[in-house]
């Protein structure tokens, strides 16, 4: 038999006809590993460099890939830290009941914050904290843009862990899961799927704001890394069309490569934590995870981790005494955490109160008409790309051969920065004399469209095939159609896309009324651009209030208009 | 029956009562002054319909649920937390669907604290005792109702139990694989060397019940009381089609039907339990569709039929089926002498009734209910004869203090609708007043 001879051979041979038969697919591996160590080295590098505020972009093509491959590393750093900040914080909010109460309408205003708001704090704290070295730019880099990616995982993380299923708690609770335990084999894989998409999305999100994050001025302070955002700045800077180009076309690249090497074999991975037990419909592939299934490098190295840890010594648990000793510190552990986030968060007040109290009437009330002017363009954006969205979306929820040929080619699209095709827009409506009031309208729309496309599709895919049979053999077609059964269908995910469009928009406010064009800066009013003038100019005490205006707009709004509307759409055209 | 000085029960509870509070804020009575027992060796039904509290009482055994006042005792001490040696199967079978078969039962073993190699041994063993092997590397969703149900008792006995729970176990497996695994957790039982010694099942099924227990606890709803304990001696293995196992069968469903039907007399029966207060007028579960169905089946056999046969027949539940026939007789639609359902002489001018005929009996009937005339008239004084659903709630509330009175709003709404009553928006939560009731 072959398993007993192999078996025979022992292990001493085993590892050299692994070897013998290693693929390109181990090939592969080993050059991505190298790829990450090189990248991660470099990054390392520049980080501990002699502190150089402006750092020289080379606007050779030449030198493109290595900044690409720096700005994917601040990306990923990024991800990985708000991936740490959301199973903290998620698992903290849904497990201490009196937490939650702080911890997610804390949430809800956080997410509201524009990103950045929170960028001066951050670079001159981080500076400040590295002096004489890169770290504290870097850093304050990568953690801008995790602000920009966090939040809406950590609500995914906090909903999945507080939906678990109760049959599941009680199956923990019955055969005397530990907490961790309780972690690791039932709320972290419930939560699986939820992250995962919304870790895609918050990728996207987090390039957003990649040019602002790796170059910009704070007062009479230029500070600069070196990657892909930079390299774009500068270009547009200098007028650079060539340098300009080329830095889309390596986005792009990044953004497949990532979407075909990361998300889809995560996506298909995640597969496996689905609740529900039918087969569901067409199974998602990965060519990528099918090769590095194929790996057998991998699979050895799979192995070999599984013996080590079977090999650990495991002490067995002795049984648990009937009263647990341990009670009187998991008790005052949360009473603790709590305390000490109550502080920080009336500390935070004190400081802004004070900050606050500098500012001049006169300027509060510029301050909140410059809100109603962004509003107004907020809702005029979300309108505009309801206006060709929706129809767009329902085209290719329906096909199920356009859905499957357009929903990649879309995602990637969706993912791209729109800040960095703002140079070639403003440049074609200042052709067209539009100036920038109307023209940010158009900008804020290119960033946030997509999230009103997706929902629509997602919409237009889930309308009960019965019902679409149903309208065909009744012969309801056309405006009827729509009005019957598409748009009540659709309705809540419209929603959900105008949510999140509108969210969008905001913060797009304030790289959209305040651009960077050939040297020279385009602004109108707007309170996105009192925040990006108060930032440059570091006028703190006009930037705080911007901020809380535009915080306090986004959550009022939030809950003003647009809960309403979808517990109404969810009451009313819910199956 | 049990000899007080014996050793006492591995599991009892004593004079247990339990309130849940719902998310409403409104208190459900869910059990009253129950006591059960298990002892070494028996199996254990708990029989009633649903909504009798069955489960809670085996969550409240098993040290998940602490009861609002009475005891539970292990061995005749008092229990706190987890009850020790129980192993729960649970009804929806309560499977991890992201770890394989292998991986679900490892779980618990390592959850357990016992030493991988200890733990290969007792998966291989439990995964052999439920006839699982080839499925080890199977997720759960690639598995019949049937097999997952395998898992879920592979899982129980991997840890060798001293008492096996089982929460309605076979209500979601087809009646042929049911059989089936009846017979092998009996087998298992059965071999009285090892564990699990003693058996606890939560059933609706009284052909179940009788052929598996030793001791059958029989409950009765809103809230769950203990009806009456019946000890079970027939010989095993028991052939379901036994006149012995068929005169249990029957005697029981007489029991049930004597205390949920309550105006017949009292039934010769074992130590018949204290007799509840009559309960107030209660609106019984069933729908409309339900209760005229239940007319036409008995029109159609010349105005009656045996209730059980009906149950048999149609397919039902046998306490789905009660609630239907207590529907219609609150509406003097059909009596029930002894174990029939009889037509009334209106019941059957319903069954000949046409559309029109037959909702304006309906309405007749409707009216000569307090819950309905009542808010028929509330709705006659208010402005624009609307009112919100909170009223009607209220309403319910004050009259059937122990109820769920989401469902009951439920029931009572889809009844004025089909006289033409009254009207529900279910977006504006307004109730008004419909033509019919003039």
């Amino acid at each position: 038999m072959k398993v007993t001879v192999r078996r025979a051979y022992g292990e001493a041979t085993a590892f050299l006809r692994h070897t013998r038969r290693l693929g390109w697919a181990d090939l592969a591996v080993v050059a991505a590993l190298g790829g990450v160590i090189f990248a991660a080295s470099r990054l390392a590098h520049g980080a501990v460099l002699p502190m150089r505020p402006a750092v020289a972009i080379d606007l050779s093509v030449a030198a493109l890939p290595g900044y690409t491959i720096l700005s994917l590393m601040r990306g990923l750093a990024a991800l990985g830290l708000s991936l740490l900040f959301t199973l903290v914080y998620g698992y903290w909010a849904a497990r201490d009941a009196l937490a939650e109460r702080v911890l997610v309408p804390l949430l809800d205003v956080l997410q509201s914050v524009p990103v950045l708001g929170f960028m001066p704090g951050l670079v001159l704290s981080l500076v400040a904290l590295f002096p004489g070295s890169n770290v504290g730019i870097e850093l304050s880099a990568i953690v801008m843009i995790f602000t920009g990616q966090a939040w809406n995982m950590t609500f995914s993380f906090y909903r999945s862990v507080r939906s678990v299923p109760p049959v599941q708690l009680e199956v923990a609770a019955h055969y005397r899961f530990g907490w961790w335990q309780r972690f690791t084999w039932v709320e972290l894989p419930a939560s699986v799927i939820g992250l995962t998409w919304n870790a895609m999305m918050s990728m996207a999100g987090g390039w957003f704001f990649l040019m602002v994050s790796e170059a910009f001025v704070l007062g009479d302070r230029d500070f600069r890394l070196p990657g892909l955002g930079a390299y774009m700045s500068v270009a547009v800077a200098a007028g650079d069309g060539r340098a300009m180009l080329a830095a889309v076309v390596a986005m792009v690249v990044m953004i497949v490569a990532l979407d075909q090497l990361l998300w889809r074999p995560v996506v298909v991975w995640s597969q496996k934590f689905r609740q529900d037990e039918g087969q569901g419909g067409e199974a998602a592939r990965s060519w990528f995870l099918d090769l590095l299934r194929r790996s057998r490098m991998l699979r050895l190295l799979r192995t070999w981790l599984r013996r080590a840890r079977r090999r650990a010594p495991r002490p067995p648990r002795p049984p648990a005494p009937a009263r647990p000793r341990i009670g009187r510190v998991s008790r005052l552990l949360p009473v603790a955490l709590f305390g000490g986030l109550l502080a920080l968060l009336g500390l935070g007040a004190l400081e802004l109160v004070h900050l606050l109290r500098e500012v001049a009437w006169s300027v509060w009330a510029t301050t909140l008409a410059a809100a109603g002017a962004t509003l107004a363009r907020v809702l005029a954006a979300v309108a505009l790309g309801t206006l060709w969205a929706l129809p767009a979306g329902l085209a290719i929820g329906l096909s199920p051969r356009l859905s499957r040929l357009l929903q990649p080619v879309v995602q990637v699209v969706a993912s791209f920065p729109a800040p960095m095709l703002f140079p070639a827009v403003v440049a074609v409506l200042a052709q067209l004399g539009v100036g920038l009031s109307g023209g940010s309208v158009v900008l804020m729309l290119l960033g946030t469209q997509w999230y009103i496309l997706f929902n629509v599709v997602a919409g237009a895919m889930a309308v009960p095939s019965d019902l679409r049979e149903a309208a065909a053999s009744y012969k309801i077609t056309g405006w009827r159609r729509f009005k019957l059964l598409l748009l009540p269908s659709v309705l809540p995910y419209l929603i959900t896309g105008w949510v999140t469009a509108a969210g969008g928009a905001w913060n797009a406010s304030i790289v959209s009324e305040y651009v960077a064009y050939r040297g020279q800066v385009l602004t109108t009013f707007g309170l996105g651009a009192r925040i990006g003038m108060a930032a440059e100019a570091a006028d703190f005490p006009v930037l705080a209030a911007s901020v809380v205006v535009m915080s306090a707009a986004v959550v009022l709004f939030n809950r003003l208009v647009w809960r309403p509307l979808n517990d109404y759409a969810e009451r009313r055209f819910a199956p | 029956m049990a000899d007080p000085t014996a050793a006492p029960p591995l599991y009892a509870l004593e004079k247990v009562s339990h309130t849940f509070v719902l998310p409403s804020g409104q208190r459900l009575e869910v059990l009253r002054d129950v006591s059960v027992e298990i002892r070494e060796g028996e199996v254990v039904a708990l029989l009633g319909p649903s909504g009798c509290g069955k489960s809670t009482i085996l969550r409240i055994l098993a040290g998940l649920i602490q009861p609002s006042s009475g005891a539970v005792r292990v061995r005749g001490a008092p229990l706190t937390g987890l009850a020790p040696g129980v192993a729960i199967v649970f009804q929806g079978f309560a499977l991890f669907p992201w770890m394989t078969v292998v991986e679900n039962v490892r779980a618990v073993l390592q959850a357990a604290g016992l030493p991988e190699a200890e733990a290969a041994a007792r998966i291989a063993e439990a995964v052999r005792m439920v006839s699982l092997t080839g499925f080890e590397e199977a997720y759960p969703r690639e598995l019949s109702g049937g097999m997952k149900q395998r898992v879920g008792m592979a899982r129980a006995l991997s840890l060798r139990p001293e008492a096996l729970f089982m929460d309605e176990p076979f209500s979601q497996v087809d009646a042929l694989t049911a059989e089936a695994l009846r017979a092998e957790i009996l087998d298992i039982w059965a071999a009285h060397t090892r564990n699990p010694t003693s058996l606890l099942l939560v059933s609706h099924d009284i052909k179940e019940v009788v052929t598996m227990a030793d001791r059958i606890v029989v409950l009765s709803a809103n809230p769950g009381r203990v009806r009456t304990v019946l000890e079970n001696t027939l010989p095993r293995p028991r052939d379901a089609r036994s006149p012995e196992v068929l005169a249990l069968v029957d005697r029981l469903h007489d029991l049930i039907t004597g205390h949920e039907l309550p105006d017949l007399p009292d039934l010769p029966g074992p130590a018949a339990a204290p007799a509840a207060p009559p309960p107030p007028e209660i609106l019984p579960a069933a729908n409309v569709a339900e209760i005229i169905g239940l007319i036409e089946w008995l029109d159609a056999r010349g105005g009656q039929d045996d209730v059980f046969r009906v149950a048999a027949e149609s397919g039902r539940e046998f306490g789905h089926l009660l609630q239907a026939v207590k529907a219609a007789e609150l509406l003097d639609l059909v009596d029930t002498p002894k174990r029939l359902a009889v037509l009334t002489a209106e019941g059957r001018a319903f069954a000949a009734a046409g559309p029109e005929g037959r909702q304006r009996l309906w309405r007749e009937k409707l009216l000569g209910l307090k819950l309905f005339a009542d808010v028929r008239d509330a709705l006659r004084e208010a402005p624009g004869h609307r009112l919100p659903r909170d009223f009607v709630l209220e309403t319910i509330v004050l009259r059937m203090p122990s109820e769920d009175y989401h469902r009951v709003f439920d029931v009572w709404i889809g009844w004025a609708r089909y006289g033409d009553l009254f009207a529900y928006d279910g977006i504006s939560g307004a109730v008004s007043l419909q033509d019919g009731a003039g």
